[in-house]
């Protein structure tokens, strides 16, 4: 087949499967076991090689967390709900922790706040080279990009690791500031790592963001106009690869971003190449503030003792994740559990771009633009 | 802590106080760039088209349930912010309206804000709550790993977890 | 019986540390791991990577039954092994030689890259001891 199939009415409603099938086109499970895909499963409609059709089936994670949330203290709070996205593990450990300070009146001192700035932008960094290696390099067949990336990865972790004591799981920011100092000789590391990594990223660009074949798979696929993605409530790189400059991290800023000096990078055109770019282009973001956090750290304490209980009342805090907003809503009732914990993720809203941008495609563009959206299915079952 | 004028968030209480004197029965600023505010569950798309047209809320960040079985009601929280307008891209109001605990029912608000498509299945699943009107209204995250009643809910007890 | 390939099947958040073993810093084609995109059919070697949901684990039983014999299994992480972190949620498998026998389990959360590579040498040398006792 080379021509998509002709519509005589309008489309139906992009986010269901049309209850009546025509008898060209076939139903096909994109399963949970499957060399493209995350664990989480698409019934495409397939007519000839054009998808026609997307109807998602999600839940192969889910764990209970908010559930679980309500049965643990708010300190043991802090390990379950930052596996969800264990590769971003300190934005959700920070996006939980911000609203039950604001209820305890606890301030994290300034020390403290570039502390965790630190940290976030290096778990920042991680998570778009996991993003590289996986949902754009393997999912698209470029098996270098995933050595290189899971390579330069590893020593970031190793960092990681001696700032906190971790490889992936910090549970690093307990409500009151974070665990420990930065120890002796981190600042020289750091800044020699990012050095290297900076010279990195050019060779990264020439093998990949520059490389024809990829630019001639991803340029011009599941396009997302401006409006759409207004309309949709998308978040994260997904917002700003369609024009919405858009970033907590600017509209409301937190931890230490408000005395760094730096830009929110945003494309026009909204295909799948402009939202691989836009978190290339993060990477090289997130090096300046690292670069400057550790040049204005102040000197002081790094943490404030809080209570064990929160008073009544509820409180929103939100972070920028690395894919996208992340938004808790504690809710305490003056014990030392909370009520309620409402988690409200980037990847669990932009679920409904799948559906509405797997529509029309060929079948070999599908594993682009789920690896453009960067759907971490772990973290949107929770 | 002196009291610093909020003007912003005060403006969109007053508007909406203005244009729906009896639907709206509570408003509360939280703190700077939070705003509550109760309203009565049958003007919900009403207030909703206020919201999304006029004031320039323009979609949904996440839909919560809240259960309270001694005064028997689930409470419903809308998270609602702007992309569009700058001036306002940092409140997030949150509209909050309540449902009798036996029969939790409301209207869907999909038809103003699409980004509540997968938000409403989720409530649905995990507190009972039918969204009349939502396109799509099945199980979303419990499909094959739960069959009970919805799990959320506080008198569904998992004696494993331990006490409260 | 030497080379195992691994399923390309992820469970839950351990698959990180996978994918981090399966990186240049440990080199696991060295020992013959291999993750071949084929299908399943080809593959020996299930890692049944952290917690298993009941929605998972019909499809892992499926999988598993799919593959072609010998074939082993490894329990990678503590929610594997017994639950872990999130052994009282209500939508949790907690004992996953419930559902297949396992030849290895890796404790952790989650386990070092370093501790699933020396798991798959045990496997390597209990595949070995059964052989000659065949």
């Amino acid at each position: 087949m080379t021509t998509p199939p002709a519509e005589t009415k309008p489309p139906a409603p992009p986010i269901t499967i049309t209850k009546t099938a025509e008898p060209s086109t076939l139903d096909v499970s994109v399963g949970p076991q499957h060399p493209g895909s995350g664990h989480l499963r698409m019934l495409i409609r397939v007519d000839g090689d054009y998808i026609v059709a997307v109807d998602l089936d999600i839940g192969y994670v889910h764990r209970g967390c908010e559930k679980i949330a309500e049965y643990r203290n708010y300190v043991s709070n802090i390990p379950h709900l930052e596996r969800p996205c264990i590769i971003d593990a300190i934005h959700l450990n920070w996006g939980y922790v911000l609203p039950v300070e604001e209820l305890q009146g606890v301030e994290v001192p300034p020390r403290g706040q570039y502390i965790s700035t630190i940290a976030a932008e290096m778990n920042r960094i991680m998570s778009h080279l996991y993003w590289l290696a996986i949902n754009a390099g393997v999912f698209s067949g470029h098996t270098t990009i995933f050595m290189w990336a899971f390579g330069d990865r590893d020593l970031f972790i190793e960092l990681a690791e001696m700032l906190t004591g971790a490889r992936l799981t910090y549970s690093f920011l307990p409500p009151g500031g974070p665990r420990r100092d930065l120890p002796f000789g981190f600042e020289n590391k750091l800044t020699k790592l990012l050095d290297y990594f900076e010279k990195r990223l050019v060779e990264y660009d020439r093998i990949f963001f520059s490389n024809p074949l990829v630019v001639a798979r991803a340029k011009g696929i599941g396009v997302l106009k401006r409006q759409e993605a207004i309309e949709l409530g998308v978040a994260g790189p997904v917002l700003r690869g369609s024009g919405v400059k858009y970033d907590v991290r600017k509209v409301e800023p937190y931890g230490a971003y408000a005395d760094l000096d730096f830009e929110i990078p945003t494309y026009q055109e909204g295909d799948s190449y402009a939202r691989f770019m836009v978190r290339f282009d993060e990477m090289k973001q997130s090096i300046k503030i690292l670069r400057q956090a550790l040049e204005k750290i102040p000197k002081g304490p790094i943490a404030r003792k809080a209570p064990l209980v929160a008073p009544e009342g509820e409180a929103t805090g939100r972070v920028e994740s690395s894919r996208g907003e992340y938004a808790v809503m504690v809710m305490g009732d003056n014990s030392d559990k909370p009520y309620r914990v409402k988690i409200m993720n980037a990847s669990f809203r932009n679920l409904i771009a799948l559906p509405y941008l797997i529509r029309n495609v060929h079948v070999a563009d599908m594993p682009i633009i789920y690896g453009s959206l960067d759907y971490w299915p772990v973290e949107a079952d929770r | 802590m002196a009291q610093v004028a909020l003007p912003r968030e005060e403006g969109i209480i007053n508007q909406l106080k203005g244009q729906f004197p009896e639907a709206i029965k509570e408003t509360k600023v939280d703190r700077a760039r939070r705003v509550t505010i109760t309203f009565d569950k049958d003007h919900l798309l009403e207030i909703a088209t206020f919201m999304r047209d006029q004031a320039g809320f323009d979609h949904v960040k996440g839909i919560a349930g809240i259960d309270y079985p001694p005064h028997k009601k689930i409470e419903v929280l809308y998270f609602t912010a702007s992309f569009s307008k700058p001036d306002i891209q940092d409140l997030v109001v949150i509209l909050k309206t309540e449902l009798p605990r036996d029969n939790p029912s409301i209207a869907s608000v999909v038809s103003v804000w699409q980004s509540a498509h997968f938000h409403e299945r989720e409530t649905f699943e995990m507190f009972g709550v039918k969204f009349e009107g939502h396109p799509d209204l099945r199980k979303l995250l419990t499909l094959d790993n739960w069959d009970g009643p919805p799990p959320m809910l506080k008198d569904i007890k998992f004696p494993e977890m331990g006490q409260r | 019986m030497y080379a195992l390939w691994p399923v390309h099947i992820t469970t839950a958040c351990c698959s990180a540390e996978f994918g981090a073993m399966m990186g240049p810093r440990l080199d696991p084609e060295r020992f013959g791991l291999q993750a071949v995109a084929g299908g399943l059919r080809q593959c020996d070697l299930i890692i049944v990577e952290g917690t298993v949901t009941k929605k998972m684990a019909k499809r892992l039983k499926i999988v598993y039954e799919q593959m072609a014999k010998p074939r082993y299994v490894i329990a990678m992480g503590d929610c594997a092994c017994s639950g872990g972190l999130f052994h009282d949620s209500y939508s949790i498998v907690n004992d996953v030689d419930k559902l297949f026998p396992v030849d290895v389990y890796v404790p952790g959360c989650p386990p070092r890259p370093e501790a699933l590579l020396s798991a798959i040498v045990k496997l390597r040398e209990k595949i070995r001891r059964e052989e000659v006792f065949a």
